[in-house]
């Protein structure tokens, strides 16, 4: 899968959740500042489990990784890739 | 058109019936507002008797339709917000004040119509106004949104709390609902959990509030990140909350139990807050923690996680929600019972909650600047124990709320400076 598409999904989904428009959820941004805590984190890690088949929390990604959407579309990209 | 109650609804009717039972006082909460500046009472009272008469809601009280559906019945009589005045010298402290918002806070509600009542305290050049809340009608949330509509803040509504349909569709969704929390539950409250005895009996409240200022709530920010990773600030404190309790509980050499803590989540985002104010919204996670992992501070916290990674992927909040719409059938007095039996007697450990985003978005409350807010909640008896954490304008305060009698002048004073070396 392209990472752009990555990014998409991972952008449709945290849409979904935040109940905020997808086009206000700039991939650069930092997850904390688009409003995502705690609940809503790991709500967009089971989404990653469930469509990517692969577990972040135990895969040994690094703090980074995690930090914004694209940060994180590129890691699923590298481990599913 | 009724505002039908929903399951949610039910169950925080049931906790302020067992409430009430235990203590004569209902489930109750309090949110103060420190405010910078002289508040005019009279300009206040103004504004209270315009939204008395705007919102007639707010002096409902629960009835039972003609389809057997619990709803929020209007009621027809004009009410009244009550406020009472305090004045404190300036040479008093924040116990005085304390004192006094935990003593309105422990006493009933004058009838089954009144829901809401203020108290204004002047101390010194500051006033604090504290607004007592009956969680049947609001929850902490929409109380912080009720204090910026009684501001006269922008984009605040009533109007999505007026209407409610019945919920009486879609049966299959809530049995498979109810099949997957029966499931959950019975996992969890497998053997009675642990808890501090013996509880007392009809007493109040207390509360100790710790403030943590800029700095220090921007030092445990930093070390949620480092130690429990990006974006697990709540799972940190919640394990750094059991950590802290469960030395007092070795200290009573209380039999080892597992600990069984509920936390309460609203997950909506705040502008659907500001449109809903009213009744309940919140769903629950429950986490349960063995003795053996309480003693060290990495087994809490990757169990708290790993709970609530597995709670969120079978959907437990939201199961939670629409299960509990089967439960409005039942009278109060049976969901009490049915509660009391699952948890066999001791319904939790303690309670916890963390209000991150809040409601309360402006920094004036009429022109004046707002300092701080903090909220007092009653923890329903048992277990009469809870610690709840909250945010305004980057500031953390923690509250730890106990049943008076239920822990020694030690041990309040102990678990104080537990959360104060959080940072």
């Amino acid at each position: 899968m392209k990472l752009k598409d990555i990014e998409g999904k991972l952008g449709r989904q945290l849409s979904i959740i935040l109940s905020i428009p997808v086009v206000d959820l700039k991939p650069e941004i930092p997850l904390h500042e688009l409003g995502v805590d705690s609940l809503s984190f790991v709500e967009l890690l089971v989404f990653i489990e469930k469509e990517f088949k692969i577990k972040l929390m135990e895969s040994g990604i690094t703090r980074e990784d995690f930090r914004t959407l694209h940060s994180l579309a590129r890691c699923i990209n590298k481990i599913t890739g | 058109m009724k505002r039908y109650l929903t399951g949610i609804d039910w169950i925080i009717h049931a906790l302020d019936y067992s409430s009430r039972k235990k203590t004569g006082i209902g489930n109750t909460s309090q949110v103060v507002l420190e405010l910078d500046g002289f508040l005019s009472e009279e300009v206040l009272n103004e504004r209270l008797k315009i939204i008395a008469c705007e919102f007639p809601i707010i002096f409902g009280y629960p009835s039972r339709a003609i389809n057997l559906c619990p709803y929020w019945k209007n009621s027809h009589k004009q009410g009244e917000l009550r406020l009472k005045l305090h004045r404190l010298s300036s040479g008093s402290d924040f116990n005085d004040l304390m004192r006094i918002f935990s003593e309105e806070l422990n006493k009933p509600f004058s009838n089954q119509r009144e829901h809401l009542l203020f108290n204004l305290i002047y101390q010194g050049k500051r006033s604090f106004l504290g607004m007592i809340f009956d969680h049947r009608l609001m929850e902490a949330r929409g109380a912080e949104a009720f204090l910026g509509l009684l501001g006269g803040g922008r984009g605040l509504s009533l109007g999505g709390s007026l209407y409610e349909p019945s919920h009486l569709n879609n049966w299959l969704d809530k049995f498979r609902a109810g099949r997957e929390v029966n499931r959950v539950f019975l996992n969890l409250t497998e053997g009675r959990p642990r808890a501090l005895e013996p509880v007392p009996d009809g007493v109040g409240s207390e509360f100790k509030i710790i403030n943590f200022n800029q700095e220090r709530s921007s030092n445990i920010t930093q070390d949620a990140l480092s130690q429990a990773g990006y974006l697990m600030f709540m799972p940190y404190i919640l394990s750094k909350s059991i950590m802290i309790l469960h030395q007092i509980f070795e200290e009573r050499k209380i039999l080892p139990q597992d600990y069984l803590i509920p936390v309460s989540i609203d997950t909506r985002p705040n502008d659907l807050v500001r449109k809903e104010i009213l009744f309940n919204h919140l769903s629950f996670f429950l986490f349960r923690i063995t003795v053996q992992e309480a003693d060290s501070f990495q087994l809490i916290l990757s169990s708290v996680k790993e709970q609530m990674y597995n709670q969120i992927k079978v959907r437990l909040p939201q199961a939670i929600k629409e299960a509990s719409f089967l439960m409005r059938i039942a009278p109060l007095p049976l969901i009490n019972s049915i509660l009391k039996i699952m948890s066999k007697g001791n319904t939790a450990s303690f309670s916890f909650a963390f209000v991150g985003e809040g409601a309360y978005v402006s920094n004036s409350f009429m022109q004046i600047p707002v300092k701080n807010i903090f909220h007092l909640p009653r923890v329903p008896l048992p277990p009469g124990l809870g610690i709840f954490f909250n945010q305004y304008q980057g500031n953390l305060n923690a509250v730890f709320s106990y049943a008076h009698g239920l822990l020694s002048e030690d041990e309040i004073a102990r678990v104080s400076l537990g959360i104060n070396s959080l940072a």
